[in-house]
């Protein structure tokens, strides 16, 4: 009774079109009222959920993101990629690749990329002979990198929502997940989508031979030379340097993710107030405006999202979709090819956030029983959900996307299946080879990460 | 109409001055932490209680004011192909549940606070009742923005954002 009350009540509140978090809030309260348990104990998870120092670091981050995206330094990354690539066939294309990925681990954010990089890139590329669509799509697609960045909020997120992991692989023992491995566990599949991203953009280009301008030109820009690579380098350099800032506190335990996250926003205001002197009033304001709502949106879901965690493994969902999978089949590779198409499913009607805090719990203890460890599977996930991003009906990447291209979702949807087997291309790799994102981690820290 | 509208523009904008000035009190307590602790090895115990006190401010007058400004994340592509009176009702109903889960935060925030009020947060000596100030605040907040939407949607007025 009480889990057909859940799921009845979440799927018709979802459909209807309540937000996420509070149809996970109401439908878990029902559930509690079914069960006769004290609903002001629910109200008590859903405080206590958010209530945890680590989740510091999701406003941080959120911050850090706005003030980099209000504060220019996205023009200064955009004229360093394209000194770098811009000489080349579809050297616009190239260039956007090259720096929505770096500002992607500025900002940690594929919507923030999206809008700064788009706001320069798009407007550029139209004007110099590519189509809205091609441009959209390069953009919007090369972003998604910022999901699985040092700075990314959602790496936080999935920490969470994992802490209760626990198993044996290979005789190693599984307690949670550690923030910084994940963050280290994220840049090699980073630096391939960028890479598969880069070819398939070059590709597009050499296809339908762009750049084709209004007077029938289809020249590429001239190569400015080593040394203005370098300048523009040196000039984008401080903005960068919020990556390497976090990256490093964390490995040499300077200090924790959420330390480590305060200082990257100290450091963002400090490069855009004093050094660029690009950030008004007004747009501290709205970055901090901007900042607090975000917050306040994400942590109410990580907080009704602890209630429906309790209501989920007092009802033993987990377990009966375990067994389910489980009958249909038991060999991994399989298993895995079924999680990553339903998380894909999934991807197409949630958003980022919710599609972690609900998929998380019911599909990481399989994949632990099937040899995946919770920083690889994070992996998959993310990158499961940064893929529903970019595709309709709730791709808010590609909302933002398609409203600065100025073309309909449907245009931008038509030409984006090479961009889209990219990043299938990618979830296979960190599906089936374990050490593309458990390596670098390993390095690193010193500690078998799994 | 006129009234609910005044006094709830001026209560979005108290909810956002709120979630901004928590938040750039949290920023500046976890500096703050960090810097004592390594300049002058001494970390203050209440650093992390004043931090968790200052995020749930952040979180639920952030979130209330993201009612207001219909900045939650929702699925509305569904009812979106439906026709327009259907839609119509579809968004009071949602409206409507979404004061029945503020009604809820009021009230278990409340009885949470009640519950709570003898007890002391560790290291502030201040009463746990006070974490739970917050969502109450929230609850009334969410109430009356989601009011405001119902009563506009029948005046087919639409809820101006006071903070885009």
């Amino acid at each position: 009774m009480a889990l057909t009350v859940l799921c009845v009540a979440f799927l018709v509140f979802l459909i209807l079109g309540v937000p996420v978090a509070f149809a996970i809030g109401l439908s878990c309260l029902a559930t509690f009222y079914v069960e006769d348990l004290p609903f002001e104990t629910a109200i008590q998870m859903m405080t206590s959920g958010m209530n945890v120092f680590s989740f510091l670091a999701i406003p941080f981050f959120i911050f850090s993101g706005e003030l980099m995206l209000h504060g220019g330094i996205a023009d200064k990354i955009v004229n360093f990629a394209r000194s770098l690539v811009g000489h080349w066939r579809g050297g616009l294309g190239l260039a956007n690749v090259v720096a929505s990925t770096l500002f992607g681990g500025v900002s940690g954010s594929p919507v923030a990329d999206t809008s700064a990089m788009g706001g320069v890139m798009i407007p550029i590329m139209k004007r110099e002979g590519y189509s809205a669509a091609y441009a959209v799509n390069v953009t919007t697609h090369a972003s998604l990198s910022g999901a699985l960045m040092p700075t990314s909020h959602n790496m936080i997120i999935y920490a969470f929502a994992a802490q209760a992991a626990n198993g044996v692989i290979d005789g190693q023992v599984i307690r949670g997940v550690s923030i910084g491995d994940l963050m280290f566990a994220g840049l090699i599949p980073v630096f391939w989508i960028m890479v598969c991203m880069l070819i398939t953009a070059y590709w597009q280009a050499v296809k339908y031979g762009y750049p084709k301008r209004e007077d029938g030109s289809t020249g590429v820009e001239r190569f400015p030379g080593w040394s203005h690579v370098l300048s523009t380098f040196v000039a984008s350099l401080p903005g960068l340097g919020v990556i390497a800032i976090i990256l490093v506190c964390i490995l040499k335990g300077i200090a924790t993710a959420t330390e480590a996250a305060a200082i990257a926003v100290a450091y963002s205001l400090f490069l855009t107030v004093i050094i660029y002197r690009t950030m008004s009033t007004d747009k501290l304001l709205r970055s901090l405006a901007k900042a607090s709502k975000t917050t306040g949106v994400i942590l109410l879901l990580i907080g009704v999202s602890n209630m429906l965690r309790y209501q989920m493994a007092f009802l033993e969902i987990p377990d009966v979709i375990e067994q389910a999978l489980l009958t249909a089949t038991h060999t991994p590779w399989l298993m895995l090819l079924y999680i990553n198409i339903i998380q894909i499913f999934l991807g197409i009607f949630l958003d980022m956030a919710a599609h972690i805090l609900i998929t998380t719990p019911l599909f990481l203890p399989l994949a632990i029983q099937m040899g995946v460890g919770p920083v690889q599977f994070g992996m998959m996930l993310l990158l499961n959900c940064a893929l529903g991003l970019v595709h309709p009906p709730v791709g808010s990447v590609q909302f933002i996307g398609c409203a600065i291209g100025n073309i309909s979702i449907g245009e931008a949807t038509k030409t984006a299946w090479p961009y889209y087997l990219a990043i299938f291309i990618a979830i296979t790799l960190v599906t089936y080879v374990p050490s593309f994102s458990t390596w670098l981690p390993t390095l690193l820290t010193g500690h078998p990460v799994l | 109409m006129n009234a609910l509208k005044y006094t709830n523009r001026k209560l979005s904008k108290f909810a956002m001055y709120i979630a901004c000035a928590c938040l750039v009190g949290l920023l500046s307590v976890v500096i703050y932490g960090v810097v004592l602790r390594y300049i002058f090895n001494n970390a203050p115990p209440y650093v992390e209680q004043v931090a968790l006190l200052l995020v749930i401010s952040v979180a639920m007058f952030g979130a209330a004011a993201g009612v207001r400004d219909a900045g939650h994340i929702g699925l509305d592509s569904l009812v979106k192909i439906l026709p327009a009176r259907i839609q119509f009702w579809c968004s009071v109903v949602v409206n409507l549940l979404s004061i029945a889960f503020a009604l809820s935060l009021l009230a278990g925030g409340y009885l949470m606070a009640l519950s709570t009020y003898a007890s002391t947060i560790p290291t502030l000596g201040l009463s746990e009742a006070y974490r739970y100030l917050p969502v109450i605040s929230a609850g009334i907040l969410i109430t009356l923005f989601s009011t405001e939407h119902i009563v506009a949607l029948f005046k087919s007025e639409k809820v101006i954002p006071s903070w885009h």
